[in-house]
Order: C-alpha cells, then sequence, then structure tokens
C-alpha cells in the first residue's frame, strides 16, 4: 500500500465527517466552530469516546464483552472524588487517584474473571451491579458533590483534555504494540489455544488487560465527573451507559487500522463522532433524532464495513 | 478403573451442571419460605405476587432462548417489548378490541425482531451491535409514538377494559401455552437442534448445508412471539404505559437466562426451561432482599454476589485451560 | 477436589444470605402510648419512590428512616427506584405480601393505579410531596383507604418558578439562561415551574412568550411546542438560552456549557437540579436560582456565592402525611367534615442568602431536632381537619419555629 492511500485511509472518515457537518451547519446559517466553548466542547466529547472506545476495545478485541467499563469510572471517580473533596487535592492528584482506583476496580474484575472461568459477559453483569452497589453504600446514594472546588472545576480545559487524549494514545500505543505483553496479547487475540500451548500465560495478561481498562476509565471517569462538578449515583444497570457510545468509533478505528494504527483509528472515530456531536450542540437537535441518526450511522457503516466487496463490485460492473 | 473413575467423575459432574439452577431456585424458595415464616408475611398473596413478577420476564427470557442458543444476543428486547406494548395499546384505543391489541402487540414485535434479523442476515452485520443500533431506534421510537399520541407523557388503555384479563389464571394460561409451545418447538422440531448445532459451531453447521441465516430469522421471530405477548401482559397489568415502561426487561432478561443454566455462548447445552429457573429465582431473590428491608446499595451487592456464585456453581468449566469468551 | 470446592461455595453463599437475618431487626413495640398513638403494635408501611438517588428523595428518606421510624414503632419498607406504573403495581405487591398496612408514595407514573390496588387490598395510602389532579381528587376523595395528599399543588410549583424569576427582574436583571429539567419529559412539576418562570419574564418584559403571557396560556403554548422550548426575546426582557432534558451525554454537556455561557446571560435558573447542570458552567458574574433540596453542598454553593437563590422542600414537609397515615392505620383517620381525604397544599422554603440557607439546612438535616418534631406531629393525631390543615398551612420556616415555641 503507497503512503498516499494509507494516510488517504486514514483521513478519509474524520475529514469527511468535519466537511459533512460543517455543511449542514452553514446551511443553517450556524458556525460550527464559533468560539473557544464549541472547541471544549469538541475536545471534551473527544476526550470521552477515545477513552472509553480504548477500553472497551481491550477487551472486545479479544472476544470479551465488558458490561462493566461505566460502573468502574463511576466507582472509580467516586472514591477520588471523595478523597479529593475531603483532603482539598489538587486536580492532578484526583487524576492520579482516578486512574488508581479504576486500575485496581480492572483488576478485580479480572480476577474474577480469570478465577471464576465464566464468559466475560456474565461476569461483567455482576460486576457491573456489584461496583454500582457500592458506589450507591459509599456515598449512602448521594454521589459526590465538588461543585464549590474551583480548582478541580477548572481542570476542564482545552489543553488538559488534549494532554489526556494524547498520554492515552501514546500508553495505548507503546503497551500494545511495543511490548511483550502487547504482543502476547495480539497472539492471544488472534490464536487462543495455539498461544496457551506455547506457554503464554493467559491469564496473566487477561487481567493486566483489565486492569489497564479500568485504568482508562477511571480517567473517563474523572473527565466525566470535572466537567459538571457531581457524580450521580446509578442503580440496575444505569452505568451501562457510557459503553454504548464507544461502538461506533471502535468500528471506524477498526477501519483506519487497515491503512495505520488500530489505536489511532479509535481516536479518529472518536473525533468523527465528537464532531457529530458538536453538530448536535449547535443545531440544538432534540435527542430522539440524536438516537435515530446515530443509530443509522452505527448501522449504515456497519453495512459497508460488511459488504465492501459487494459495494466495490456493484461500482465495477457501471 | 481409572477411566472408569474418571467418566463416573464427569458425569457426577454434567448431573452437577444440570440440576445446579434447579438446586439454586430450590434453595432461594427454601430460604424464602423460612424469612416468610419468620417475618410472617402473607404467603399466598406473596406467591401470586412471585408468578406476577416472574411471568413477563419468564415469556420473553423463554423466546430469547431461541436467540441465544445461535450463540446471539438481543439488546433491544426491552425497547422492542415498549414500542409493541404502545402500538398494542393504541391500537386497542382505537378498536376497543383485546383480540386487536394482542394482534398488534404480537405483530410489532415479531416484525421489530424480523427486521432486526433480516438486516443482519442480509449485510452480514453482528446481530449484536445490529440490535444495539436498533434499541437506539426504537428509544426514539417510543418517545415519538408518545408525543404522537396526543398527552406527551403517557399512553393508557382504561384499567377496567384490561381488568378481567389481569388474573393469575389468564397469566398462567398465556405462559403454559407458550412455554408448551417453545419447549415443542425446541426439543422436538428440526429448528430447536439446528439452532443447537448453529450455536456449538456454526461453520459446521454452514458447511453440513444448514441456512444460518434462515436459522437465525426464525429464532428472532420466535423471540419476538414472546415480546409481543410480553407487551400483550404489561398493558394487562399496568395499562399505563411510558417511556419507562418495560425499561428494565432487556436487562432482567439476560440475568435470568444465565441464573438458570443457559450458556451465553448457545449450543447444545441451551436449556429451555432455564428462563423459568432463572426468572423465578431472581424474582425469589428480590423478594429475599426485600424481606430483609436491605438498602438499595447492599442489595444490589449482595444480589450480584449470589448471581456470580451460583453461576459459578452451574455453568463454570475447569477442565478448559483457555479462559471462555 | 474441585467438587468440594463449589460445595463450599454454595454453603458460604447460604451463609452469607443467612447471615442477613442478623443484619436486620424488626423494630419491637414499646409499648408506650402518647396522645392515643397505639405504639405498642410495629406498623409496616411500603415507601415507593421513583428517585432514590436525587438530594431531596434522600432527605426525605433520611427524615423517615432516622427520625420518625426512631420515634414511632413504625418500620418503613422502602422499594427500589419505580421506573413505570408496572413497576409501581410490583412494588405495591411486594408491600401488601408484607403486611404492611400503609402505603406513602413518592411515585407518580399511574397514581389512580395505585390507589384503587391499595384500597382493593385495604391498604391504607397516601400521596407524600403531590398532588391528585381534579379529576382524580373526584374519584377517590370518598375512598375510606385513600388518606390524601400533602405537598405543593401545580399551583405552587407555577409559583416557585415565577418566585424566582421575579427575584431577579426586581432586581433589573434581563438576560436569562433556564434549564428546564424534565420539561422535556412532560412531568407537570417542571412544566409549571417553567411556565412560572416565563410568566413572571412576560410580566417584566412587557412581551408574550409564542403568544402566551399568563399561567393558563403558557401551560397550553408549553404542551404546544411538544415541550421542546427555544429562545425568545420577551418584550425588553430575554430568555436567551434555554435547555431540558437529562441526557447526560456529550451533546447534552455541551448544550449546557453553551447555554451557560452565553456571553449575554446575567441569571441562569433551574427548575431542578442547578446544582448539578449549570453551577459548574456559572461565571463569577453571573447569578444562579435554583429549585432544589438543602444539602450542605448547597450552603457550601450559597456561601462561595456560586447559588444565589434556592427555593427547596424541607425533609420534614413529609410528617403530616405520616401521622395522617398512621391516624388511619389506627382507626382516627383525619378527614374533611363530609369525610373527604386530605388534599393540603405546603410551599417551600426560600433562601436568598448564605445564613438562610445554613439555617434552613441546620433544621432540615437534624435527625434530633427537625422541623417537624415528634411532639408536634403527636399533636396531629386524630386531629380535626382544621387544625390538621392549618398545621400544614403554617410551612414558612419561621411559622414553623413558632410552632416549636
Amino acid at each position: 500500500m503507497t503512503k498516499g492511500k494509507r494516510l488517504a485511509g486514514t483521513i478519509i472518515i474524520p475529514v469527511l465527517v468535519l466537511i459533512i457537518t460543517n455543511v449542514i451547519c452553514m446551511s443553517r446559517g450556524v458556525t460550527m466552530f464559533e468560539n473557544s466553548l464549541n472547541w471544549l466542547t469538541f475536545a471534551r466529547a473527544v476526550a470521552n469516546v477515545s477513552l472509553v472506545t480504548f477500553a472497551l476495545s481491550i477487551n472486545l478485541n479479544s472476544g470479551r464483552f465488558d458490561f462493566s467499563v461505566g460502573s468502574i469510572a463511576l466507582l472509580s471517580s467516586v472514591f477520588s472524588a471523595t478523597l479529593a473533596v475531603n483532603h482539598e487535592l489538587s486536580p492532578v492528584v484526583m487524576l492520579a487517584l482516578s486512574l488508581l482506583f479504576g486500575m485496581l476496580l480492572g483488576l478485580a474484575s479480572g480476577l474474577v474473571y480469570v478465577t471464576v472461568k465464566l464468559p466475560p459477559m456474565i461476569v461483567s453483569l455482576a460486576v457491573a451491579l456489584f461496583y454500582e452497589g457500592m458506589a450507591y453504600h459509599f456515598t449512602k446514594g448521594h454521589g459526590v458533590s465538588f461543585i464549590n472546588n474551583r480548582e478541580l472545576l477548572d481542570f476542564a480545559s482545552i489543553p488538559n483534555y488534549l494532554i489526556i487524549i494524547a498520554v492515552a494514545l501514546i500508553f495505548m500505543i507503546i503497551v500494545f504494540d511495543h511490548t511483550t505483553f502487547g504482543y502476547e496479547y495480539k497472539a492471544l487475540q488472534s490464536g487462543q489455544k495455539v498461544s496457551v500451548n506455547i506457554g503464554i500465560n493467559e491469564k496473566k495478561n487477561t487481567v493486566i488487560c483489565y486492569a489497564i481498562a479500568g485504568l482508562l476509565m477511571g480517567a473517563q471517569g474523572f473527565v466525566s465527573s470535572t466537567t459538571t462538578g457531581s457524580i450521580q449515583m446509578a442503580l440496575n444497570f444505569g452505568s451501562i451507559g457510557p459503553m454504548f457510545m464507544a461502538f461506533l468509533p471502535m468500528f471506524i478505528g477498526g477501519y483506519i487500522g487497515r491503512f495505520s494504527n488500530d489505536k489511532l483509528g479509535y481516536l479518529l472515530g472518536a473525533v468523527s463522532t465528537s464532531l457529530i456531536s458538536l453538530l448536535y450542540v449547535r443545531l440544538d437537535v432534540n435527542s430522539s433524532v440524536q438516537q435515530v441518526v446515530s443509530a443509522l450511522l452505527l448501522v449504515g457503516f456497519l453495512i459497508f464495513l460488511n459488504n465492501e466487496n459487494r459495494i466495490k463490485n456493484l461500482f465495477r460492473k457501471h | 478403573m481409572d477411566n472408569e473413575k474418571i467418566i463416573r467423575r464427569e458425569k457426577i459432574k454434567n448431573i452437577i451442571f444440570q440440576v445446579a439452577p434447579v438446586v439454586g431456585l430450590i434453595i432461594m424458595f427454601a430460604l424464602f419460605m423460612i424469612l416468610a415464616v419468620i417475618k410472617d408475611i402473607n404467603i399466598p398473596y406473596s406467591m401470586k405476587n412471585i408468578l406476577n413478577q416472574s411471568v413477563i420476564v419468564v415469556v420473553v427470557a423463554t423466546g430469547a432462548i431461541f436467540i441465544y442458543t445461535l450463540g446471539s444476543f438481543d439488546i433491544s428486547l426491552g425497547a422492542n417489548m415498549c414500542v409493541s406494548a404502545l402500538i398494542g395499546a393504541m391500537a386497542y384505543n382505537r378498536t376497543n378490541s383485546l383480540l386487536a391489541m394482542l394482534a398488534f402487540c404480537l405483530g410489532t414485535a415479531v416484525l421489530i425482531s424480523s427486521v432486526c434479523s433480516i438486516l443482519a442476515s442480509v449485510f452480514n452485520l453482528p446481530v449484536f451491535v445490529t440490535t444495539i443500533a436498533m434499541l437506539s431506534m426504537l428509544n426514539a421510537g417510543v418517545l415519538m409514538l408518545i408525543g404522537a399520541n396526543g398527552t406527551g407523557d403517557i399512553v393508557q388503555v382504561p384499567a377496567a377494559a384490561v381488568s378481567a384479563i389481569n388474573t393469575t389464571w389468564f397469566k398462567l394460561l398465556v405462559l403454559v401455552a407458550y412455554l408448551a409451545i417453545s419447549i415443542f418447538v425446541f426439543n422436538f422440531l428440526k429448528l430447536g437442534r439446528q439452532e443447537k448445532f448453529v450455536g456449538g459451531n456454526p461453520e459446521c453447521a454452514r458447511l453440513t448445508g444448514l441456512n444460518n441465516s434462515r436459522l437465525a430469522i426464525l429464532g428472532f421471530i420466535m423471540a419476538g412471539i414472546g415480546v409481543g405477548l410480553g407487551a400483550f401482559l404489561t398493558i394487562t397489568y399496568a395499562p399505563t404505559l411510558s417511556r419507562n415502561t418495560a425499561s428494565s426487561v432487556g436487562m432482567d432478561v439476560i440475568i435470568s437466562i444465565v441464573f438458570g443454566g443457559m450458556p451465553v455462548s448457545g449450543g447444545s447445552r441451551s436449556k429451555i426451561y432455564s428462563a423459568v429457573v432463572g426468572a423465578l429465582s431472581m424474582t425469589l431473590l428480590s423478594q429475599i432482599m426485600l424481606m430483609l428491608n436491605l438498602n438499595s446499595g447492599i442489595s444490589q451487592m449482595v444480589k450480584a454476589i449470589i448471581f456470580i456464585l451460583v453461576v459459578y456453581i452451574s455453568m463454570s468449566d475447569n477442565r478448559k485451560n483457555i479462559l471462555p469468551r | 477436589m474441585k467438587s468440594m470446592k463449589k460445595v463450599l461455595v454454595l454453603m458460604l453463599s447460604l451463609l452469607l444470605v443467612v447471615g442477613m437475618f442478623g443484619c436486620s431487626k424488626d423494630n419491637d413495640g414499646s409499648g408506650k402510648s402518647t396522645d392515643g398513638i397505639d405504639d405498642s403494635t410495629n406498623v409496616k408501611i411500603g415507601v415507593l419512590v421513583a428517585d432514590a438517588t436525587g438530594a431531596e428523595a434522600l432527605a426525605f428518606r433520611s427524615y423517615y428512616e432516622n427520625y420518625i421510624q426512631k420515634q414511632y414503632n413504625v418500620t418503613f419498607m422502602y422499594s427500589d427506584e419505580l421506573a413505570d406504573a408496572a413497576a409501581e403495581a410490583s412494588a405495591i405487591d411486594n408491600f401488601i405480601a408484607n403486611n404492611c398496612k400503609a402505603i406513602i408514595s413518592f411515585a407518580s407514573a399511574d397514581r389512580p393505579a395505585q390507589i384503587r390496588k391499595c384500597a382493593e387490598n385495604k391498604v391504607y395510602y397516601a400521596v407524600a410531596t403531590g398532588t391528585l389532579s381534579d379529576e382524580e381528587y373526584k374519584e377517590f376523595k370518598d375512598n375510606e383507604y385513600y388518606v390524601g395528599a400533602i405537598g405543593p399543588d401545580l399551583y405552587t410549583e407555577y409559583l416557585a418558578g415565577y418566585n424566582m424569576a421575579k427575584y431577579y427582574l426586581d432586581q433589573g436583571k434581563t438576560k436569562f439562561a433556564v434549564f428546564g429539567g424534565a420539561t422535556p419529559y412532560y412531568v407537570d412539576m417542571h412544566i409549571y415551574r417553567t411556565a412560572g418562570i416565563l410568566v413572571a419574564l412576560c410580566e417584566a418584559g412587557g412581551g408574550n412568550y409564542n403568544g402566551a403571557s399568563d399561567m393558563g396560556s403558557m401551560i397550553g403554548t408549553i404542551y404546544g411546542m411538544n415541550c421542546q422550548l427555544t429562545p425568545a426575546v420577551i418584550g425588553s426582557v430575554e430568555l436567551v438560552s434555554y435547555i431540558g432534558g437529562y441526557d447526560f451525554d456529550d451533546a447534552w454537556f455541551g448544550k449546557l456549557a453553551e447555554a451557560a455561557n452565553n456571553p449575554s446571560v446575567e441569571v441562569l435558573l433551574a427548575v431542578g437540579s442547578g446544582l448539578d447542570t449549570f453551577a459548574a458552567f456559572k461565571k463569577p458574574n453571573q447569578f444562579l436560582g435554583t429549585v432544589d433540596a438543602y444539602t450542605a453542598d448547597a450552603v457550601k454553593a450559597m456561601e462561595a456565592g456560586t447559588l444565589n437563590y434556592l427555593a427547596g422542600k424541607f425533609s420534614a414537609s413529609i410528617g403530616p402525611i405520616f401521622m395522617a397515615t398512621l391516624s388511619a392505620v389506627q382507626g382516627k383517620p383525619i378527614r374533611t367534615a363530609n369525610g373527604e381525604a386530605l388534599a393540603l397544599s405546603q410551599g417551600y422554603w426560600v433562601a436568598t442568602s448564605a445564613d438562610e440557607a445554613k439555617n434552613f439546612y441546620a433544621v432540615d438535616s437534624s435527625t434530633t431536632d427537625p422541623a417537624y418534631t415528634r411532639a408536634m406531629l403527636d399533636t396531629l393525631f386524630g386531629a380535626s381537619y382544621d387544625d390538621f390543615a392549618k398545621f400544614v398551612g403554617a410551612f414558612s420556616f419561621e411559622e414553623i419555629q413558632n410552632l416549636k415555641k
């Protein structure tokens, strides 16, 4: 594949989305990026979506479906925000704590999985229920509020989001593309039984995967909570919502991954969906329409992905 | 001799796997009864209550077994049920006919299920992701239907219209009839056997000439019937429908099926009765939590622990040297 | 060996559940009797809740569980968070099976169905912090098992929004951003508060909002817009931005930020959850008013100047409906002269300064000396309708403090 083709394949989706969303905005007399607030909204969305996409993709690419990612974000941010509020900690310390708690919660989830050896979806259902219950019990149902802590709220800035996005991307690329763990992860992904038979420690690799996914969700929980300064409680699987926003960017990332790095693809997928989110904001689209559009985009893109050859043949014939 | 021992041990293990969910149900029931006596609760009313609360999930989950057996998974069942119930209620309000309500509930649910599976089959889409997109579409559809109905927040069937069929006997009749049909189709017709084959090894099934897409569509139709009946029973039980109607059914169905011993990967170990066992066990567990009057957080944590323990006993397979996916 | 492990696990799980026996206890009757209240028998009361995590809902729960339950021989059984009418029906069935003698409801998906089910099963039913519609009241007012409803009626909700907006309009503010809470979901309480805000803007600005300028027409207009409101210039004042709903997705956060951070906005008004929505986006030169609960965070926010106006229900406001329910269960129902059920309105406590908020919160959060103490509530047991109505009607902070004295 030529460099030009690789570059084109990598950027074609986000560029197309950027053009289309801008054209729609312009046709309604609205400027997509009118002020710094629009950039902030966009950066926050990219940070949120890319973190969840990275986290979900780690296990989903290995056939492990994880309903518990949202509950890890919830509980880790509950723990870190409580400590930050009670001990007047700085945003950086709160972020570090969120990462730590997220990693530990992910680790615990992974340990349960490798211990009970049940399908990951089942384990993640139980873990989600447990973590939601724990967050509720820990805060006595009140959640955590730090609206009076300006320092924590002021973390919500474009440079900070960019740093988080960049660090997460570099971390993902290094860990999964340039370490023994990453090579073993890929081996297990493509040939589980063979990999185990040649001596790769699947359990260790899996637990690390869960811990990394937890770490990323800790960061997402932090980003999400510092947006409004409050953490709302969720019960009865109320925490699984964030998971759904990761599917479209994941599939876009998978496509882009053919031309370049799949992690970069996830990020560009997140950029694309965040542009769409900003379009909703700028045109004040109501949530019903948002849901329909998002569903159609997901199905449409999947149809394209799974029928690429058929579509190409169709065009070739004519 | 050693081989015989191993075979015997394996047989015992298999029996444990088979009966563990049922034993779990019996234990739940025993615990419930002990607590009921200690707490002096109204046992006859409780029995009726447990049936009322289980029946909808049992019906929907029994249908969903046809999807799970294929190794597929549908997260949009609750939203499908909500849309079907809304359309059914609107049909009643136009016609004053309970039969029309039933027909529209069933028709809508089967149509939605079919669209989902046909879309997945025709375009080679992963079924689960198709159902995620369907979930979003249906949720938006619910808001639009409620808005279009004029009242804004609810769609209502007069309580008097359904009070005659809001009885234990009617619900039992619907449940038994649907269960009987499902058991017959699953255990005595080709469909059930072929589904197990596809769920166990789709590639092998395809190579032996089975049409996996056709089976998926049939499986989704069977599930659609369950969803339609669930929608009808929901209106019967609570004739005021809102955007939140059946919002918890999707997850309740997953939990119940798994709790009842159904492997999420489908295949030959799939059991049609898992839905009954699982839904009853979960309802009993909820009743136990209520009697203990625990706060929501603790109650949910205890439920999670019991869920994983019961499923561990009934499903975990330590023989394999690789992790299940 | 592995089978043994599984058996052990099973036994552990059994122990876990059986161990819970030790954690739960029934409140044994102390046998004491005050003002005719029978404290010898424990009365189980089911509580239906549509919200298990909101600050207001938790404050109410705390008053019942941490004060009332310790003062009287009653046990409150709380439902899970109830999302729809079917969940409400199931929860009522649960309470009936558990021999609850009465049900106090904070859930409103289908109140008539709740009342019918309770009455069929001879269980008393009361509405806390809400009201029935006129038609519903007409249908159930004579039902002996319907105790009644005490809470802000829709006009009071309208006034809560109206007074909040007027407070800032009187200070000469003209540019507003409004968070409509659950208005897009057709929740009456929030629609009426929003209507109140808009009518106040119309009166001050000398204009109208899409042709409406009074309460009746404004409610009609809001419904006519499918509860999806839009910004508008209203005479000399302006609704600069508006956002409703609780989507909690990136687009929603973006809309919230845009609504609050419009450079011309002077005042942010929230018909609910102002602290969880607008507060984080508020600029130092803006003002924020909300209808919400009295919490430690709200007090701190008022001290910090983040919040400037707070209208909140006080947690003990659900004391009288408890006493009316207990009275009914113990054979002394409180009815009107015509034997009809209670239908009484209560208003909000409004704080416009940190000191006021601090005073309100100190009383509101107390589990030893709350706004309505046992001594005060005991006077309501079997009281006449007039006395009861007078007590409930004196709901302001000052009036309650005077009653205490």
